[in-house]
């Protein structure tokens, strides 16, 4: 008997359980009669098994609290695109830290719940911005991963990174020159980090972050760190910590000098 | 990155406000839909965070288009529809706006990434499988999904991402070719060590 032509997207639906009940014998019988046709058959089957298995997997995990919620009747369309945006901006960029400790096969995974549970308190802010300081201002060679000669394509680089709009204050009044900057690793959120210097070749850095949601604004911080004087503040949601081993009056007044150019920008931005 | 409301077409604002005569989406399946969002976002993502941002802002653009749902519909598949293209909308406005910030890898093609961490895999095949998947094309990988691990029929699918039946079915036959090719000779840096 003649087997009629099977076409490769009969071979498809078949193994989908998508072709018409008409046709369904034809290809069986094919298969009968055409062992490497089985073969493929019974390889495709097997590997929509291994797809649904590996895939199922996702369907286990616990749905995050924030994702009922958008499944409710929001009060009013527009809210919940707000809420979205809410929470989009006080919750949003951990994951580029995780991106750079991917190793291997997606570290990523294994270290984002603990990420983005842990809050950062200001006073481990500070003691971060502290040591990541130390650790490069004492660099000579390669203090920065951009030069201040390229001032906007750093900027450019670490407000896409962040998240937010970076700003690299000029503190030429007060006889600090931009050298660069790079980001840092910190405890949840990417940190920028952006390095000055004086003609004595006195280093000073500023170091800025996301807070998480619920850190409200605080004064003027000090905290002495390894030796390093630290001032630190959060202001809009952003935490700010300027280091440097310059005396406390005179990085109190940087820090406002910082302070004062950051709100005239934040105060220019469109909203 | 910054979004206004003003130019996100997904946070439009809704002209209608909703009242006892704004049909409502039956909420329990709704919620029943999450779980297959979020692994149809990872699939076209690639990346857990950007995949639960692109639930949430799937169910939000689900609300504000709940008088085009038809009761009694498949739920499941117009909210697919809809991810896929808020998607869509989404990488294109990416590409927007990374066009004059070259120096980070590309927001709109992230690094895949396993779409369940790795300890939840007690198969080596699966996660071999996994990662292989990643080395599909965004195209392929979803077809792939929709057919094979969401068993929807081929005219649904083409439904949800606007294409012809007959381009599913070749996307689909490429997709399954591929990942059986990639699978039988992994690439070195991908070989999972048991």
């Amino acid at each position: 008997m003649k087997t009629m032509p099977i076409s490769d997207a009969d071979i498809h639906a078949y193994v989908d359980g998508r072709l018409p009940a008409a046709r369904v014998a034809g290809v069986d019988e094919a298969l009968a009669n055409d062992p490497a046709l089985a073969a493929r058959v019974a390889e495709m089957r097997t590997q929509n098994a291994a797809l649904r298995d590996a895939f199922d997997l996702v369907l286990d995990e616990p749905i995050p609290e924030h994702l009922l919620a958008a499944a409710v009747p929001p009060p009013s369309g527009r809210s919940i695109a707000a809420r979205a945006l809410r929470y989009r901006r006080a919750l949003p960029f951990a994951f580029g830290i995780a991106a750079t400790l991917v190793v291997g096969f997606s570290l990523g995974w294994l270290v984002r719940d603990a990420l983005i549970e842990r809050t950062g308190t200001p006073t481990s802010f500070a003691r971060q911005a502290a040591f990541a300081h130390a650790l490069y201002a004492a660099d000579a060679n390669r203090p920065v991963e951009i030069w201040a000669n390229e001032e906007k394509r750093l900027v450019g680089w670490l407000t896409k990174r962040l998240g937010f709009q970076v700003h690299a204050p000029d503190l030429t009044s007060v006889g600090f020159l931009l050298v660069g900057g790079r980001l840092v690793a910190g405890n949840e959120k990417p940190t920028a980090l952006l390095m000055y210097e004086n003609a004595a070749k006195e280093r000073l850095s500023l170091q800025v972050r996301k807070q998480t949601s619920g850190s409200g604004e605080t004064a003027f911080r000090y905290a002495h760190e390894n030796g390093l004087g630290v001032f630190y503040w959060i202001d809009d949601s952003c935490g700010y910590a300027l280091s440097g081993n310059v005396d406390r009056a005179q990085l109190l007044k940087i820090a406002h000098v910082v302070y004062g150019q950051l709100a005239a920008a934040d105060a220019a931005a469109p909203k | 990155m910054h979004r206004s409301a003003g130019s996100d077409p997904h946070l439009s604002i809704v002209t209608t406000p909703p009242g006892s005569d704004a049909p409502g989406l039956p909420q329990p399946d709704l919620v029943a839909a999450i779980p297959r969002l979020r692994r149809y976002a990872r699939v076209l993502t690639g990346e857990a965070s950007r995949a639960d941002d692109l639930v949430q802002d799937t169910l939000a653009r689900g609300w504000e288009k709940r008088r085009m749902w038809r009761s009694g519909s498949d739920l499941r598949a117009w909210l697919f529809t809809i991810m896929h293209n808020v998607y869509v909308n989404q990488l294109a406005m990416l590409k927007r706006e990374s066009a004059n910030v070259s120096i980070d890898a590309d927001p709109a093609n992230p690094a895949w990434q396993l779409p369940v961490r790795a300890n939840q895999i007690d198969r080596v095949e699966l996660l071999e499988l996994m990662q292989q998947m990643g080395r599909l094309s965004r195209d392929q990988r979803e077809v792939l999904l929709l057919a094979a691990v969401e068993e929807l029929r081929y005219e649904e699918i083409a439904g949800i991402l606007s294409i012809p039946v007959g381009t599913v079915m070749s996307r689909l036959s490429r997709a399954r070719n591929n990942l059986r090719q990639l699978v039988a000779e992994p690439a070195p840096g991908l070989r999972v060590v048991k």
